[in-house]
Order: C-alpha cells, then sequence, then structure tokens
C-alpha cells in the first residue's frame, strides 16, 4: 500500500504554469522513446472568441507549452518561432502575455531563468507576416523550459491544429469554442498514424452588450445605461491525450508534415441566432464545387475570351478535330505563358493579364486553357487538385484544395491536361499534381470525382550489346526508350543539360566507364517515346580469376543497393507510377571461351504479382541472352507489406550480383 | 530665393560624371559576343561599379549591370538585389528587362523589390534587410539591366571586384573604379591580373574583356582563387560608427582589440568562484583550460544573433554567462574572460571557417574572416578552441578550422599564425574485422573501426544519433554489402586521446554470390572504394587534395569447411607521387583468410596535366577493391 501511494505521487504531475517538479528535471531519457532528444512534456492550446462591442468576436489563442531538453540535439526546442498575419487592409493578430522560463537543476535545488527581452526577437518577415522569435536562456542537458502567450486575432480563420510532433508529446490538452454563428468543419490528417479522442459538445455563453440609447435606459435612479445580455453557445472540441508518439522522417514517403497528425478547422456557413444558414461558405462537395466555381477569379475567368480571340486562328492552323485543337492550344498556352512558381485553383493575376505578361500562377495558366478550349466548343471543364504537399482533401473544404488541372472530353475520350510544365504530355501531369483524386466542376454547377493517380505504366525499355575483349574490357552500345513519367523525368532533368554534362551524369557511378556518341531524340516530342543511345567502353568489365572469366549480365546497369534499409516502416512507399523496366542483354562471347556455368532463369513474385521480377537468361551459339525485368502494377507499397518487399528488393540485388562463368574451351 | 546653391550643383556635377558608357547592342541577347556563350548559363554583357569615397565614413556605391541570361540556372547571376540597414542606406534601385530582341518588357522600381530580413540559414536574427528582385522569367534568353546608388557610412567593407565569381558566368564587359575624394590613403591589392587581360586605367581603376565561363571541375580550387580580383581597404575607416585604422594587420588588429573587445570581457563573480574552483590545485595551464573549456561547453550553446557593429563586436562575457548562449564571437570572448579569470593567456582568433582550406591573406589587412575561435599560445604548438561546439574534444579543429593562416588579436595588435595540420599519419583510421562466411554466400563479422585526426572528425558525433538512425548509417557506410543486418553496436569517444572506436556486429544473408558449387567472394567487405573521380576531356584547372589521411584495414575470413581457395586475383601494390595503396592475401590456419589493405592520400598541390595520372591511381584502387577470391566445394 504505501509503495502504491508513493508512485501515484511522482506521478501526479503539476502542469500549472510555473510547477516544474524535480522529477521533471531530474528525468534524462525519455521513458518511452529512449531515442527522443527532446520531449512536450505538456502542451496545452485554447481557442475562444469573445465578443466585445468595438470588434464584434474576436479570436483568441492561448498556447502553453512545457518541454524537456535532454541532451544537446533537442537545444533546438530552446527556439520558438511565433508568426502573425496582418492582411492588406490592416488588420493583424496581435502577440500577448509572452512569457517564458528556463529551469535547472543547481545544486539540488530547482533554478529559473526569466526569458526576457534580449531573448525575443521581432521582424517583419514579409507582407503578410510578422515574426517573433524567442529563445530560452541557460539551456543545459537536462533542462526544462516552460513558455505562454496568447494571439489576439481578428480573423474568422483558425490556424491548423497540430496534435503531434518530431518528438513525443506527453501530454495534450486541446479546448476549441467557436460561437454558435459560424459552423467550422474538421478534417483531420487521414495520412497519419495517430489520432486522438475528441469530445464535442457545447458550452452556454452570454454576452452584455451595453446600451448607449438614452431613451428608455435612462433613469433617475443612477443607472445611467441599460445592459442587454444576450444568450447563445460556443460549439466545443475537447481533446486531453497523453504519451503521442514522435512523427520521424522516412524516405520514399514524401514531405514528413504530411503525416503529422493534425487537424485543420474551416469556417464553412455563417448562421442566424435560430441556426439557419445565413451565408454557406462549404458544406458539401456540391457545395463546394459550386461556391468555387461561382468566384470571379474562377468560374469567372472561363468566359473571358476577347483579349485571344484574334490570336487563336494563327494558333489552330487547319485544325478541325477536337483533340487536334487541344493539341495546338495545349502547346500554345505552355509557350505563351511561364509558370511562376505558384499554386492556387484561382487566377492570381487574371487570365487576360497573365497571357499579356507571358506569367502567372497554376490557376492563371490552367483556367486560361480552359477558356481558350471552350471558345473552340470543346468540351473542357476545370479538375480541381490538391497538391501530394497539402495533403488528400477527405472533408468537403474550399482549402482542401490548391490547384487546378484541366479535363476535355469528347464522347467516351477523355484527356488530362497541365499547362504549367512544358514536357507534360496530354495525360502526364506533374507529380505534385498526382495526388489520388480530382473534383471535376462544370459550368451549370455539377461536379465530380475524377481519379488522378496514373494507371498506365511508365516503361523504360533497354537494349545492352556487349562485347567481351581479350583485356577483360568490354564495349558496345546501349539503347533506352521511355514514356510516361519515367520519360517527363528524364526531359525535366536532361534535356537543358549539355551533352559534356549529359555525358557526365551517365558516367556517374559507373567506375571507369567512358561513353561516346550519346544521342538523345524526342526530348521536345513529349508525344513520343524518348529514345536514348550511346556507345560504352569499360575497362576491368570482367574478373579474370585464374584461367575463367567471372561476369555479371547487367554490367555497369546493375542496381548495387537496394535503396530500402529501415527494418521497419510506418508509411507506404510512394512509386508514383506502376511501372515496367526492361532490360535485353545480348552479350558476345570471347573466342576460346565456353560457359561454365551461368546464373539460373527465375521469376520473383511479390504479392500475387504487384510486382514481378523476372531474370531469363539463355545461351544462343557465341551470344548469351538476357531478358530481365522488373513490373510493378501497383504504385503505393503498404507499410504492412514492407518487409516482404525489402526482402523482395534485397532478392533483386542478389540476383543481379549472380556470375556468369566462362572458362578456356 | 530660388537660386540653387553652388554646393548643390558642383555634388550634382559630380554623379554625373559616371557616364556608363556603353552601346544598345548589350540589351541585345542575339549580340551577344559568339565566344562567350559556351559554357555560360549568363553573360555579363556590361558592369560598372563606382566607388567614391569621400570621407574615412562616408561612402557612395553605384552600381550598373546588364546581364543576359540564358537558361533558369542563369537567373541566380543577376544578382538584383541590395542590403541595407541603418548605416547603409539605398537611394536608388530599378530594374529594367529587355526581351532577346532588346525591347523593354517591364520595369521594377525600388519600392517593388521583395524586402525582407537577411537572415541566413542558422542565424536567429539580424538586423541586416535585403532588398531582391522576384522575376519570373517568360522566355529565355533576356536581358536585365540593374542600377543601384547605396551611400554607406560603414566603410570597413569596400566592394571588391572579381568579376567572374561563379562558375558557368562569362563578362563582356566589367569595369571597377574607385574614386577618392577624401584625404585617407586607400590600398590595394590584385590577384590573377596576369592571365586575364586586366586593363589598369590609373589608380584604382580596372577593366577586363570577354572573360569566358568557367567550369567547375572537381579537386579544383576555389574559383576565386583563380579569377581576378581588386581587394580595396581604407587605411582610416569605419565601423558602424566607430573610427577605426588599418595600414598594417598590427595596428588592426590593436584596433580591433581596443574597440571591439576591450571592456566586454567582465564576469560575474560567480563565474569567477565557479571555474577557480574548478582549477583549484591544478598546476598545467593546458589542464586548467581543460577543465575551463569543458565548463564552457556545459554551459552554453551557439545562437546566432546579428546586431551591433556589423555582427564583428561580440555579446559581454557577462550577457552570455547569463543567457548561456552567443554566437562565435560571444562564446570565443566569454571562454577567454573564463581563462583570464584563472591565468591562462589567450587570444580572440579571426578565421575562415570552411571545409575547404582558406587562409586571411597575410600580405593584405581588410575586414574579412567569418568565424571566430580561441587561441591558447603553447610552446610546442599552439592550440586553437573552437567555443560553437558543444561536444568538441579539447583542440580538435579538423574540417572547418585547421592548417590556415588566421589573424590573432592581441594588446600588442594583429598576428598572422597558422592552425593545425593534420598530416596523413594522423588522420588515420583502423578497420579490423573477424568474418564468418558461410557456404550460402552469407556472413556474421565482428568490426572494429578506430579513428583518429581529421578521420576522427568524420565519425565522432554518431552515438548522439537514435539506434535506428545509426543502424542507417552503417547500412549506407556498407552499401556494398546486400540485406545487411546490424547487431549490437558499441560507441566510444575518448575526448581526451581524441579516437573514435566503433564496435560493430553485423551479419548478412547474401554477400558471396554463388554460381554453381562456387562462391564468388570479394575480400574487402568493409572499405570498399567504388567512385572514380570524373573524366574530363580536357582539364582546366590545376588540382588539390586538401587533407591527407591514412587507411589501414585487416580483415580475417573463415571460409566454409567444406570448401577452399580455386583462384583469386593477384595482390597488388601501388606507388604514386599522391599517395600509396596496397593489399594481399594469405591464408592462415584452420581454413582462414587474411586480408590486408593499406591506403595512403597526401596532402599536395599539383598541375592540371597531373590529374589524368591521379584519375588513373584511383581506377587502379577500384579495381584492386574489387578483388576477387574463387571458393569451390570440396
Amino acid at each position: 500500500m504505501c509503495l502504491l501511494f508513493s508512485t501515484t505521487i511522482i506521478n501526479a504531475q503539476d502542469y500549472k504554469f510555473g510547477k516544474v517538479s524535480e522529477v521533471e528535471l531530474a528525468e534524462t531519457v525519455h521513458p518511452l522513446d529512449s531515442s527522443a532528444n527532446a520531449a512536450i512534456l505538456y502542451k496545452e492550446e485554447t481557442i475562444s472568441f469573445t465578443y466585445t462591442k468595438e470588434d464584434g468576436f474576436m479570436q483568441e489563442r492561448e498556447v502553453h507549452e512545457r518541454i524537456k531538453i535532454y541532451n544537446k540535439e533537442g537545444y533546438d526546442w530552446a527556439t520558438k518561432k511565433i508568426y502573425l498575419y496582418k492582411s492588406k487592409a490592416g488588420a493583424n493578430e496581435k502577440l500577448r502575455g509572452l512569457k517564458g522560463y528556463t529551469y535547472n537543476i543547481k545544486e539540488g535545488k530547482v533554478d529559473e531563468d526569466k526569458l526576457k527581452k534580449d531573448g525575443i526577437f521581432e521582424e517583419q518577415f514579409n507582407e503578410y507576416l510578422e515574426l517573433t522569435t524567442l529563445t530560452m536562456p541557460n539551456i543545459n542537458d537536462g533542462s526544462v523550459i516552460e513558455y505562454t502567450y496568447k494571439i489576439v486575432s481578428p480573423f474568422l480563420q483558425i490556424d491548423d491544429l497540430y496534435f503531434q510532433a518530431l518528438i513525443p508529446t506527453n501530454k495534450l490538452v486541446m479546448s476549441i469554442a467557436t460561437p454558435q454563428y459560424y459552423q467550422y468543419d474538421k478534417q483531420m490528417n487521414i495520412q497519419a498514424f495517430y489520432y486522438p479522442k475528441i469530445k464535442e459538445g457545447r458550452d452556454n455563453r452570454t454576452f452584455t452588450s451595453t446600451n448607449t440609447n438614452r431613451g428608455e435606459g435612462f433613469t433617475a435612479t443612477g443607472t445611467s445605461f441599460s445592459q442587454s445580455k444576450s444568450e447563445y453557445f460556443d460549439n466545443t472540441i475537447k481533446i486531453d491525450e497523453e504519451n503521442i508518439p514522435a512523427v520521424r522522417a522516412e524516405a520514399f514517403a514524401g514531405n514528413i508534415d504530411n503525416y503529422l497528425s493534425k487537424m485543420s478547422l474551416e469556417l464553412s456557413a455563417i448562421l442566424t441566432q435560430i441556426g439557419t444558414v445565413e451565408k454557406a461558405l462549404s458544406s458539401n462537395w456540391e457545395k463546394v464545387s459550386k461556391t468555387i466555381y461561382d468566384y470571379d477569379s474562377f468560374g469567372g475567368e472561363l468566359s473571358r475570351h476577347n483579349f485571344f480571340k484574334k490570336d487563336l486562328p494563327s494558333v489552330l492552323g487547319g485544325a478541325s478535330e477536337p483533340f487536334e485543337k487541344t493539341a495546338a492550344l495545349f502547346n500554345y498556352v505552355k509557350s505563351k505563358v511561364k509558370w511562376n512558381g505558384n499554386n492556387g485553383y484561382t487566377a492570381q493575376k487574371g487570365i487576360k493579364n497573365a497571357y499579356k505578361e507571358g506569367v502567372g500562377n497554376v490557376g492563371d495558366i490552367n483556367l486560361l486553357l480552359i477558356a481558350m478550349l471552350k471558345s473552340q466548343g470543346i468540351e473542357a471543364n476545370p479538375v480541381l487538385v490538391s497538391t501530394k504537399n497539402n495533403g488528400i482533401p477527405l472533408f468537403p473544404t474550399r482549402n482542401g484544395f490548391n490547384y487546378v488541372v484541366c479535363l476535355v472530353q469528347d464522347g467516351e475520350n477523355a484527356v488530362l491536361l497541365d499547362a504549367t510544365e512544358p514536357y507534360c504530355a496530354p495525360n502526364i501531369l506533374p507529380v505534385r499534381a498526382l495526388n489520388w483524386q480530382g473534383r471535376i466542376v462544370k459550368e451549370n454547377g455539377t461536379s465530380g470525382w475524377i481519379p488522378l493517380r496514373p494507371s498506365n505504366i511508365s516503361n523504360t525499355s533497354t537494349m545492352l550489346n556487349v562485347t567481351l575483349n581479350d583485356d577483360a574490357s568490354a564495349a558496345g552500345k546501349v539503347m533506352q526508350g521511355l514514356t510516361s513519367h519515367t520519360a517527363l523525368n528524364y526531359r525535366q532533368r536532361y534535356t537543358s543539360m549539355s551533352s559534356d554534362d549529359h555525358r557526365k551524369a551517365i558516367e556517374k557511378n559507373k567506375g571507369a566507364i567512358e561513353i561516346s556518341d550519346l544521342a538523345m531524340e524526342n526530348s521536345k516530342q513529349i508525344m513520343e517515346p524518348l529514345k536514348l543511345s550511346y556507345n560504352y567502353e569499360l575497362p576491368d568489365a570482367v574478373d579474370v580469376i585464374g584461367d575463367n572469366i567471372y561476369l555479371t549480365p547487367l554490367l555497369f546497369m546493375a542496381d548495387k543497393e537496394s535503396p530500402f534499409k529501415l527494418d521497419k516502416r510506418n508509411y507506404p512507399i510512394d512509386f508514383v507510377t506502376p511501372f515496367n523496366d526492361k532490360y535485353l542483354v545480348n552479350i558476345k562471347l570471347p573466342e576460346n571461351y565456353v560457359v561454365d556455368s551461368m546464373p539460373q532463369s527465375e521469376i520473383i513474385e511479390f504479392n500475387n504479382g504487384i510486382a514481378t521480377y523476372s531474370f531469363i537468361g539463355k545461351q544462343n551459339g557465341s551470344f548469351l541472352q538476357f531478358n530481365i525485368t522488373l513490373e510493378l502494377n501497383n504504385s503505393l507499397i503498404d507499410p504492412a507489406d514492407y518487409e516482404i518487399f525489402k526482402d523482395f528488393y534485397e532478392k533483386i540485388i542478389q540476383k543481379q550480383a549472380e556470375q556468369v562463368v566462362l572458362k578456356k574451351s | 530665393m530660388s537660386k540653387i546653391p553652388s554646393r548643390v550643383l558642383c555634388l550634382l556635377f559630380l554623379f554625373q560624371i559616371f557616364s556608363f558608357a556603353q552601346t544598345d547592342n548589350d540589351y541585345i541577347s542575339s549580340k551577344t559576343p559568339f565566344e562567350l556563350i559556351p559554357k555560360a548559363n549568363a553573360v555579363v554583357r556590361y558592369e560598372k561599379q563606382v566607388v567614391e569615397v569621400s570621407a574615412y565614413n562616408r561612402m557612395h556605391v553605384t552600381t550598373k549591370r546588364v546581364v543576359t541570361v540564358f537558361n533558369k540556372y542563369g537567373e541566380r547571376h543577376h544578382d538584383a538585389f541590395e542590403h541595407y540597414n541603418n548605416n547603409i542606406k539605398i537611394k536608388d534601385l530599378e530594374v529594367r528587362i529587355f526581351d532577346a530582341s532588346g525591347q523593354e518588357i517591364k520595369k521594377v522600381k525600388s519600392r517593388d523589390f521583395n524586402d525582407e530580413s537577411a537572415v541566413s540559414g542558422g542565424t536567429l536574427y539580424s538586423d541586416f534587410r535585403v532588398k531582391y528582385l522576384d522575376y519570373t522569367p517568360v522566355n529565355y534568353p533576356y536581358t536585365i539591366e540593374f542600377y543601384s546608388e547605396v551611400e554607406q557610412r560603414s566603410t570597413a567593407f569596400v566592394p571588391e571586384w572579381n568579376p567572374i565569381d561563379s562558375y558557368y558566368l562569362s563578362v563582356q564587359h566589367s569595369e571597377y573604379e574607385l574614386i577618392n575624394n577624401s584625404d585617407v590613403e586607400i590600398k590595394a591589392k590584385s590577384q590573377n591580373f596576369e592571365n586575364f587581360n586586366v586593363e589598369t586605367n590609373g589608380k584604382h581603376h580596372v577593366v577586363a574583356k570577354n572573360l569566358k565561363a568557367i567550369k567547375p571541375e572537381e579537386y579544383s580550387p576555389n574559383i576565386s582563387e583563380m579569377t581576378p580580383r581588386l581587394k580595396l581597404a581604407l587605411t582610416q575607416f569605419d565601423m558602424e560608427g566607430v573610427e577605426g585604422v588599418n595600414n598594417t594587420w598590427e595596428d588592426f588588429g590593436k584596433w580591433m582589440y581596443n574597440n571591439l573587445l576591450m571592456g566586454t570581457d567582465e564576469l560575474p563573480q560567480t563565474a569567477i568562484n565557479d571555474v577557480k574552483a574548478l582549477t583549484e590545485g591544478v598546476e598545467d595551464k593546458l589542464e586548467r583550460a581543460k577543465l575551463v573549456y569543458k565548463y564552457m561547453q556545459d554551459k552554453t550553446r551557439y545562437i546566432s544573433v546579428q546586431v551591433g557593429i556589423g555582427g564583428w563586436k561580440p555579446m559581454l562575457a557577462n550577457e552570455v554567462d547569463r543567457l548561456g548562449y552567443a554566437d562565435c564571437k560571444g562564446l570565443t570572448n566569454y571562454t577567454k574572460a573564463l581563462l583570464e579569470a584563472v591565468d591562462v593567456p589567450s587570444y580572440y582568433t579571426v578565421v575562415y571557417g570552411d571545409t575547404d582550406l582558406k587562409n586571411i591573406d597575410k600580405d593584405f589587412s581588410v575586414t574579412e574572416g567569418n568565424h571566430v575561435i580561441l587561441c591558447l599560445p603553447n610552446e610546442e604548438e599552439n592550440i586553437f578552441l573552437e567555443c560553437t561546439s558543444q561536444t568538441n574534444p579539447f583542440g580538435f579543429t579538423a574540417g572547418f578550422t585547421d592548417d590556415r593562416d588566421v589573424l590573432l588579436i592581441t594588446p600588442e595588435g594583429g598576428k598572422i599564425v597558422h592552425t593545425k595540420y593534420y598530416s596523413e599519419e594522423e588522420s588515420k583510421q583502423l578497420t579490423d574485422a573477424l568474418i564468418n562466411l558461410n557456404e550460402n554466400g552469407g556472413f556474421t563479422a565482428e568490426v572494429k573501426i578506430e579513428t583518429t585526426g581529421y578521420q576522427y572528425g568524420l565519425h565522432e558525433g554518431l552515438e548522439n544519433q537514435n539506434v535506428r538512425d545509426q543502424k542507417m548509417y552503417y547500412k549506407n557506410y556498407w552499401d556494398n554489402i546486400n540485406s545487411l543486418d546490424i547487431g549490437e553496436m558499441i560507441l566510444e569517444n575518448d575526448k581526451e586521446n581524441i579516437v573514435y572506436t566503433e564496435k560493430i556486429a553485423v551479419n548478412a544473408t547474401s554477400y558471396a554470390s554463388k554460381t554453381g558449387n562456387r562462391l564468388i567472394l570479394q575480400p574487402n567487405m568493409f572499405n570498399k572504394i567504388s567512385a572514380v573521380p570524373p573524366r574530363y576531356e580536357n582539364r582546366q584547372s590545376d588540382f588539390k587534395i586538401t587533407r591527407g589521411f591514412t587507411d589501414i584495414d585487416e580483415f580475417i575470413i573463415k571460409i566454409p569447411e567444406n570448401m577452399k581457395v580455386e583462384a583469386m586475383n593477384d595482390n597488388e601494390s601501388i606507388e604514386t607521387k599522391f599517395g600509396s595503396y596496397s593489399y594481399n592475401i594469405e591464408p592462415l590456419e584452420g581454413n582462414k583468410l587474411k586480408y590486408s589493405r593499406k591506403y595512403i592520400m597526401k596532402k599536395g598541390n599539383y598541375e592540371k596535366d597531373d590529374y589524368m595520372k591521379f584519375r588513373e591511381f584511383n581506377k587502379k584502387i577500384v579495381k584492386a577493391d574489387n578483388a576477387k577470391i574463387v571458393l569451390i566445394s570440396i
């Protein structure tokens, strides 16, 4: 009993600001995650709206964090950046009540250092943001820091709430209370592997507005003003969680922020006192789509035709078929307007200005393309997209989308276009836009889902001809053909490179190889497969040991190592597209040598043919022929299958390392 | 009343004489001289910078730069930005953009430039700001004209002339003139004028024409050491309101000592008591310094905040003691003050911190350097302390501040000294392994890696990573082994002797490849080199090996009982002026083989004609590291 009692005391944490315990300070390693360099011991975030007569509802966001720093690698957590928005109209957020302390054990006692002015730095970050950076004093291994602040905001928009961090969180308490007049839709990050429990409810509130109307309130008994009390309620969201694991980066998973557990709140409607919709902003996909279409900078742009009308006849030439016209206009927009690197589904400059200036954001460019296609009677419509970095839009929100592409339909046939990337062919979208599905929106207000993840296979086919010489060297020719995304990647990377640098890039990591006569065909003809060919000479291509010759069939083209080195994964491997990677190797045997042994033909499968590796070798007179193919039919590999996939990949590497043994005849 | 005072007229006139003589052709992309286009992402068509010094604390800089940009990689060469702060005022800033045919398509005025805090990576706060152009080109090529006028009250940094400061950049015309209207003497130093046909049109007035673009080549010296450069300095200058002198390093150093360091080293009594108690009874000054250095490391952290005198004056030692953080200047100065308290003398030392060896120019004193360390004078060899690291062993500088000329700031004045050179004998890596090979080609092994000198710096710090990342590190370090599995890892960081020891248990299911009844084994399992330096059809620049090292490997391989050696490659031994390499394999009792390898690379500077030989040496190493042993079932 006694023991039990004392444990309870130790665990009874005090989360009040300033009540940092010696136990917290004495801890040297995180009890659940020994690899953590720091941990959030406590994080409390409270969002509420307060009504004042002058300003209406003001948003207040109070933050209190207590962070433990275990070692020097964790010192970065002693620096915190707080961004404050300001609008062009002059409204801005304000930082209030910032205070902080660092706690250390000094001579057996808790010692505190206050965060002073000299540790707080304010600057104008850019047009829309002010940045306050604070760095805590006197940080040592084992320090605990604690700070609290409040952001008072005139904006209704609520910043994303993060439940998870790159370090463990021991306790998280969140409370969000929004007035009944504002309806917010919740959106959780479905790519996260951790979710908190959420309790929703209502709290009754009143606000008192002082009436200064002298008419009826002014009495002689001393009350100068009448006060009217209004009753309303807050919608509340409460979270109280413990032991939230850290998120750690993994290769081939994309931006790690995509996997942090978080919640977005989007204002979807403004309601009247009795709960009817006064102004709908979004709520279901149909409405969201319609709302977006009704924006002047979106749907409004699509009917602006006059400014380009006179230029089109010469662009279209004799094209008469819808897809012929589409191709001509697609190329015209690509050559005429360059992408400025900004996303967004609405036109930033307006399609007219973008056309005139020759530069625009995604909205400007692709809406311009759609407007041109429509002007020619082609059925072209915008498709709203959320980029890979923006996450997947699961709930109906306007902010869930941040990109737009074009879909052209002609009866049964449909084709997706994105004119922001010069090397993107029809139906090939840049990788950033390939996020699950997009929402097509039509003029009549109807909308629907369109799958975006490519189903067409990216092919790479390689022909490798090898002649073996007496001096252990090899020479020959390589011919490659690339399609779809593989071709897009190659074009993006190498088309603007000098031939000499291109050569060096190919020679890199291939030992002492020297290549010549490098030729690239169709580098600008994006509808055609990209073709690449070169001759090579490779000294020491084979090993001559004793009387025998040893060689691996793929020579310098073999993968030397598996990229999958982690023992386990939490996130899927994303290959972007299905692919088929095929090699046809022809090796001419040197004179006076015969085959002693060669690798066995073998087919290795992963998960019932989701991926297949086939290695077929045979001798054909004085030639050895190998037909080697890696085929992947599903571009996402589930983390549950990771270990099997890793094993599959290692078998491929092992197979490629198997040697042909030649002996003197 | 309406009469303009004659003095104003005179000034106006003064600025007008900098007529920027150039032709309209400079705005037409297609009129770029043909010979300047190969290898260029951008060509400076016309550049003229005029620096007018009117007093020791007044400098007016006018820059005009016309650049034709050929592709997206050329964007960064238009350099359309200016920094400013309280003492640097941008008077005029304008950009005009011309299409390929020379038609003006856009004009950007000062107010349309992006305006941001000039915080670079790692700096928390700086009072410098920058105005820069954010322009998305519609088409390539295009030509951009940048014009700026900047008024500076701080003259410690006179713009230098370095027309080709990056690769892939050609220069048609670049001109620099410094007009000295003050009575302050201005000194100058030129570099690499000979090979680039630089014309000198009078004192501090230089012109270069038709400089062809340079392509980077591996192992080549820094581009600024190969191209023309004119450095200038005022012998009497102003740094953010503080007057300074600079005739020699000696008086410049003295100025720094008196104006930037003096009075910043006061410590609270508690700190003095702390270090006194810590070193009580310790006689040896070096031992005392070690204890104090450790005390400082445990108490502080590195945070970069650049305010005040151009970011050149250290934060007060008092403040550092209270806050527990500072930048390199503050931490160095604080350590210096702590050492003083226990009677150990030390000097604040200005250095270029870089993996490359970059010297403070001993022949020309000017405000330069990017980092500060501390020098402990010592009879045998000066000891240098990196004060921004919480984990560095005492006196360890390899990789960032080693083997270069630095400036000591002493009360008597500035002094140039050389920092520690880590020889190839000192920078050693010893790898020992005991390997048990099985008949399927898999193995289990115990590996031990011991590193010292420069190589210590490449390995230390591993103990701070989490287990997952440590395992990943080894899987990448030994990427020549497929399906490698990492077992127990023991990492020992002996900071006293500066030796790093790693003991790792590993295994793999498939390493030696199986073919019929043979196993083909590469005995160099744990220190294999596979990259050959790139091939250049026609190498242009000389090359250098920045740091030497020695690798010694010894692997004992136990082969399966039922197998024997059928054949193997011959032993190899290579001697070159760059270094040496050898390996040999000998059988031991009990079906074991011993693989021994020694690889030494020496520090050195070489002419470009030697590059092929250097590459040949590397090719031979790659081939030898690929050596194989064929095992066959008995």
